[in-house]
Parts: C-alpha cells; sequence; structure tokens
C-alpha cells in the first residue's frame, strides 16, 4: 500500500513539473524583459513553423489594427534552437510593404523594430523565420510612450 | 487485486488532473444558461479570432490618455459590478468585458494597489461562466500588490482574457465570446468620451472618430445572434443606436512614403501615408451622449 502511495506521490510531482514547464514559456519571459523601460506590452505573437518548400512569401500571417498617433515597438526574439531568425513584414491594407525587420541592402535583420503609425487601420503582420528555415520565436508588441 | 483497485484509482486521479486547464478537453465544465443558443448562429472561429485581434484594446486609449496628460480617475469605472446566483450568463460575460476594460485602465495608471476588489469581481465572475480556471488570479493579485513589475501585469491580464475568450470561441460559446467583447469596447469607448468632455483633444477625439470601423466589425460579430434571445436583441438595438451617430463620421487618408532611421540598434520607421477624420462637434456630442446612455443602461441592468 504504501509503495503504490509513494509511486502515486511521484507521478504527481512528475506531473506538477512538466505541467507547470508547458504554463510558463521562457522565451515569451525573456522576450517580454528585453522590449525596454518605456515599452508598455499590448500583445504577442507565438510562431512555431517548419521547414518551407519554397521561401516566396512570409509564412505566418495575422491582422492587426495599429492606430494613429501610437508608436509600436515589435520586439522579435528567436529561440536558440532555430535553424532561422525570426523576421517581420508588415503590409497595409492597400498592399503596400509598410516596414521590414530585414534590411536587404545591408542584409541587417533587427531585433527590434518601432512604427511610429499615422494612419488607423487593418495591417497585415507577416513573420518567418530566414530563409524559410524552421523555428520558434516569439514578438511582442509594445506602446513606446 | 486490492493494488490494482489502488492503480486504477490513480490512474484516474491523474487523467482527471491533467485535464485541469486543458483547452481542447471542454468535457469537464457545465455550462451555463445562454449556452444554449444554436451554433448555427456561430459566425466562425476564424472569423471571430480575426475580428478580436483586430480590436483596439483599452490599453490603447489609457496610453493615449497618458500622453496627452490625462490625470487618473476613479470616477469612469464601473467597480462595483458583481454577479449573484440570478446573474445571466449573457450578464456575466458582459461585465467581465467592462471589468477588464476597467482592469487595464487602472493597470496603465499603475493603480494596481487598488484594482484588488475588481480582480475578485473577475475571478468570481469568470468562475461562474466556467473559464476561472484561464484567470491567473493568485499572480495577478500578487503582482498588482507588489507593484512589481507593469509589463508582467499587462501580459498576464491581456493573456488571461485571451485565453478565457479562445476556450468560448473554441467551444461552441461564441455568443459569450462576442458579448464579452462588446462590454469591452463598449467600456474603453465610454473611458474615451468622458475623457473627451473634460480634457477635449484632437488625438482624442480622432481616436473617438475612428472607432467607426470596430463598431462595424462589432456590429458585424453580434449580428448573427440579434434574434435568437431578448438580452442580445437589446445589446444590437444599443450598438446600432451608436453607429447611426457615426453614420456621417468620414475617414479619409492621404499618400507619403515612410521614412526610417536606425538608433540604438533599433529599426524606426515614420509613416508619412496619414488617416484623418471628418467628424463635426454635433456629431461627436452625438456619439458621447449616445455612448454614455448606453454604457449606463448596460451596467444598471
Amino acid at each position: 500500500m504504501k509503495k503504490y502511495f509513494l509511486g502515486f506521490l511521484l507521478l504527481l510531482s512528475g506531473y506538477a513539473v512538466i505541467n507547470g514547464q508547458a504554463q510558463s514559456d521562457p522565451l515569451l519571459s525573456k522576450c517580454l524583459m528585453s522590449t525596454g523601460p518605456t515599452a508598455k506590452y499590448l500583445k504577442d505573437f507565438r510562431i512555431q513553423l517548419g521547414q518551407a518548400a519554397s521561401t516566396d512569401a512570409l509564412r505566418y500571417k495575422a491582422n492587426m489594427s495599429l492606430w494613429k498617433n501610437t508608436r509600436y515597438r515589435f520586439t522579435l526574439c528567436t529561440d536558440e534552437n532555430s535553424m532561422g531568425k525570426l523576421i517581420l513584414n508588415i503590409w497595409d491594407n492597400s498592399n503596400n510593404i509598410v516596414l521590414s525587420s530585414v534590411d536587404r541592402k545591408t542584409g541587417t535583420i533587427f531585433n527590434y523594430v518601432d512604427l511610429i503609425c499615422n494612419k488607423s487601420g487593418v495591417y497585415q503582420i507577416y513573420f518567418d523565420f530566414t530563409e524559410g528555415q524552421a523555428g520558434s520565436g516569439v514578438s511582442i508588441v509594445s506602446m513606446i510612450q | 487485486m486490492k493494488g490494482r483497485v489502488i492503480i486504477s484509482v490513480l490512474a484516474i486521479s491523474l487523467a482527471v488532473l491533467s485535464c485541469r486547464n486543458n483547452s481542447a478537453k471542454p468535457e469537464g465544465f457545465v455550462l451555463a444558461d445562454m449556452d444554449s443558443l444554436t451554433a448555427s448562429a456561430n459566425p466562425g472561429v476564424d472569423a471571430m479570432e480575426e475580428i478580436y485581434r483586430n480590436f483596439s484594446s483599452p490599453l490603447e486609449i489609457a496610453n493615449l490618455f497618458q500622453v496627452s496628460g490625462v490625470p487618473f480617475s476613479p470616477a469612469y469605472l464601473a467597480s462595483s459590478l458583481n454577479a449573484n446566483e440570478k446573474t445571466t450568463s449573457f450578464q456575466k460575460a458582459l461585465y467581465l468585458g467592462i471589468l477588464g476594460a476597467d482592469l487595464g485602465y487602472l493597470n496603465m495608471y499603475e493603480k494596481t494597489g487598488t484594482s484588488i476588489e475588481l480582480l475578485s469581481s473577475v475571478k468570481k465572475i469568470a468562475d461562474g461562466l466556467n473559464v476561472g480556471q484561464f484567470f491567473d488570479f493568485e499572480t495577478i493579485k500578487r503582482i498588482s500588490l507588489n507593484k512589481s513589475n507593469l509589463d508582467s501585469l499587462l501580459f498576464l491580464s491581456v493573456d488571461s482574457y485571451s485565453r478565457m475568450d479562445e476556450y468560448l470561441r473554441k467551444n461552441n460559446r461564441s455568443q459569450l465570446s462576442a458579448i464579452m467583447i462588446v462590454g469591452v469596447w463598449i467600456e474603453a469607448q465610454y473611458f474615451a468620451t468622458q475623457v473627451m468632455k473634460q480634457y477635449p483633444g484632437n488625438l482624442l477625439r480622432e481616436r473617438i472618430g475612428e472607432q467607426k470601423y470596430f463598431l462595424e466589425d462589432l456590429v458585424r460579430i453580434v449580428n448573427p445572434y440579434c434574434d435568437t434571445d431578448k438580452e442580445f436583441t437589446t445589446v444590437c438595438s444599443y450598438l446600432r443606436d451608436i453607429a447611426s451617430k457615426y453614420e456621417n463620421v468620414k475617414i479619409s487618408y492621404s499618400k507619403g512614403e515612410p521614412s526610417s532611421s536606425v538608433k540604438d540598434g533599433i529599426l524606426v520607421m515614420t509613416q508619412t501615408e496619414t488617416s484623418m477624420v471628418e467628424m463635426t462637434d454635433q456629431q461627436l456630442a452625438e456619439i458621447i451622449e449616445m455612448t454614455g446612455i448606453v454604457r449606463n443602461k448596460l451596467i444598471a441592468n
């Protein structure tokens, strides 16, 4: 009887550890801490993608309203086990690119991109990993005062 | 034999525990009265997700107040809302939304120590809708009392609401998700219009005018339920009353190329393309008045 009870306790503690790990996302916590002292959290995107068949377009898409007279910060955090680095493009509803976290001229990939928004509307937010590689990452959207 | 029985009991106990907080397994929850609306009225999980993501949160409205130098005022809050045994699921979802906006406003102004009573109400109402397991009351309360990390507090509050909303939508209770979003929006709109009366300014005036966008989406969210329930019929007519005041508000755009710079490793993009709101003082006054009437009726029920 004692043996079974001990076994149950072991199973239960194992469950608690696993469950606790699932609920806390270390990358999300780390990313949240790195947005900057004047940044206020607004929302987050959690991106997990496999290897892409082609690199024609960024694969993770979300719509988001961005409002005039607001400075938004997109903080991009890539999990260290990812093959590629998390990148971001934002398009407006007229299909014009508003920003990219990749500077095509220099090849620089930015982990922080601020958008000083002057046109309220729905924007398409696209994420992927460089060269369509597999990876997981988090992007935090904050407001900067 | 005795051992096998014990093992079986332990296995069942673990299975029950593993279902806790698992949004993919709704079997453990008892659905409330309003939940009997037909699934055919559901506008679709994807559509709701899109609309939910598109909505200007009360945090953004409160941020605008702060940018404009507007001081905190407890007078705008509906903090006396509480649920009892007579409160319907519709009312609980509505109150959850309204209190969520109040919580966002308090958090943005870092009035976190005073938000404990409100947090308790949110928890009680969430429990009443069987979504209390997604509201991390103890952690939010601890951070609120410690005033330790505003960003973590904002994240946990928003994340809790997102998870409650997601759970409702994915478990054929989209009508409650819809009414919760109505509650959040009406309260944020109430803040904006009340502040506008006391501290008129162009930034806020434009933001109120721009709500025309979201109001159209909001009407689209609730529209499938308008004829299914008396409470929904009423809220639909309220939203149409506000929308009618926006009818002649115009939003126009001017073109421009974005400019960029790099500062301290941060890429900064500035849009030169702009949106402009055309709204007369009379239209604004009517929107403010109608918003106040609707919001006060909703919290008086």
